[in-house]
């Protein structure tokens, strides 16, 4: 290896391991740094970096996600540090979540998507209380709102949020909910 | 200004914020229709009120543009299910399917909260002008008073509640009166001490009190239903004893 190659090669290992630190501390209100963060800490060729980072962290059962933005700029989006493959139930169940909380949520999610993407929150909550307690609805869709995985605007509408978005593979979602529910049927 | 000129912008935006406000089709608004009916109107329209109002039908009717412009998008993904299906589906799967579901489309994020700079300054601003509880709630609840306490049998003699004979034959009255009603099987708790008149309700509540830290009856609760039993017994029964709080009111 010549000086120039180890150069750029010990270059690389300093940009890449300064991707980890950026995307690892939560700067501002919500996870992730943007498109145009990202290119002011490591330089234009930001993507080749956190291409070789996500290669980097895959061992340890992380990945580099991109969340576009609303405009669909590349200064827009949001990278975040998720993991790759979802945990198991179990796994869920011990870091504290209650499986009633998530079950309001993914039905949640299947509803609002189903109605285009936004829903007035009422109707909503009508539409839950047929599966849920009263005070369970009202509790869990003020906390999924607060920690963004659902967005509520001034005229009262719900619509997915930015969280929902880097976390939840929407698609694998809805497919689950239309298989399984298929499933309980016949039985 | 002439209100009935400006029926058809008020009517306009209207049904533009109905639309935005319920999840109604955007398409059920006929935007092309809605735009040369302000376009007929504006000539009409010479005070800066007016035009105020033409503006803002412009601005509703663009918001519609935009919803649609969402709707669009959304109905061409895969994600768009008709919502009579999902209703149905969701209400076919248990919760633990449907929790399931989600954690098996989740991915966590992985991230490192710390302390920062401006995150102890807001706890220390928060800190330094949180109000003390005792003056907190003053304005909703007035001054607090008494703070709840334990009054025993000593204390309600001095207090001239009852003299040690009256309490023994009141003790005694109540025993038969719970033996009568139970018959050797359990009585509702609340029924038994229910009484018209507050005080008494509360009285027999704390001579029953007594009976059963005696062991001359016993008391069991059902968490589930709230419902409290209890029963005399004939001897006096044996065994630890256990602390059950019960709150009396003046209902019931």
């Amino acid at each position: 290896m010549t000086e120039a190659e180890s150069g750029d090669r010990a270059l690389l290992e300093r940009k890449v391991r300064r991707a980890f630190q950026v995307l690892l501390l939560q700067r501002g209100r919500n996870p992730g740094v943007k498109g145009w963060e990202m290119k002011r800490h490591l330089g234009r060729d930001y993507r080749k970096i956190i291409e070789v980072l996500s290669e980097d962290v895959a061992p340890m059962g992380l990945e580099v996600f991109e969340v576009k933005g609303a405009d669909g700029t590349d200064d827009s989006s949001r990278f975040l540090l998720r993991f790759k493959e979802p945990p198991t139930v179990s796994e869920a169940e011990t870091s504290g979540i209650r499986i009633d909380d998530l079950a309001v949520l993914a039905a949640t999610i299947a509803f609002v998507n189903s109605k285009s993407g936004r829903v007035a929150r009422r109707e909503a909550e009508q539409f839950l209380r047929e599966k849920f307690p009263r005070w369970r609805i009202d509790y869990s869709l003020d906390r999924y709102v607060k920690r963004g995985y659902l967005e509520q605007d001034e005229r009262g509408m719900l619509h997915i949020g930015w969280r929902t978005h880097a976390e939840v593979d929407e698609k694998t979602l809805m497919t689950m909910i239309l298989s399984r529910a298929q499933e309980a049927a016949k039985k | 200004m002439g209100q009935t000129k400006l029926d058809d912008y008020l009517r306009v935006i209207e049904l533009c914020r109905d639309v935005e406000s319920s999840s109604a089709n955007p398409f059920d608004v006929d935007i092309r229709e809605k735009i040369l009916i302000l376009k007929q109107r504006l000539p009409e329209l010479k005070l800066l009120d007016e035009l105020l109002v033409d503006a803002e039908a412009m601005l509703e009717l663009s918001n519609i543009v935009k919803l649609q412009d969402e709707f669009l998008k959304q109905k061409a993904s895969s994600l768009y299910i008709d919502p009579l299906l999902v209703q149905l589906k969701v209400k076919l799967l248990p919760k633990e399917a449907l929790s399931e579901a989600f954690v098996r489309s989740w991915h966590p994020l992985a991230q490192l909260d710390q302390l920062s700079p401006r995150g102890l300054e807001k706890a220390f601003v928060y800190w330094r002008d949180l109000i003390p509880i005792s003056e907190r709630f003053k304005d909703q609840f007035g001054t607090y008073g008494t703070r709840p306490g334990q009054v025993d049998y000593s204390d309600l003699v001095s207090m001239g509640v009852f003299t040690p004979e009256q309490f023994e034959t009141n003790l005694t009255q109540l025993y038969g009166d719970l033996l009568e009603q139970s018959k050797g099987g359990w009585v509702d708790y609340r029924q038994f001490i229910t009484d018209d008149a507050f005080e008494n309700k509360v009285r027999r509540a704390y001579l029953l009190a007594f009976l059963l830290s005696e062991g001359r009856a016993l008391l069991k609760t059902e968490p589930l239903s709230g419902k409290i039993w209890t029963m005399a017994i004939g001897e006096k029964a044996k065994g630890p004893l256990k602390s059950v709080a019960i709150s009396i009111t003046g209902e019931g």
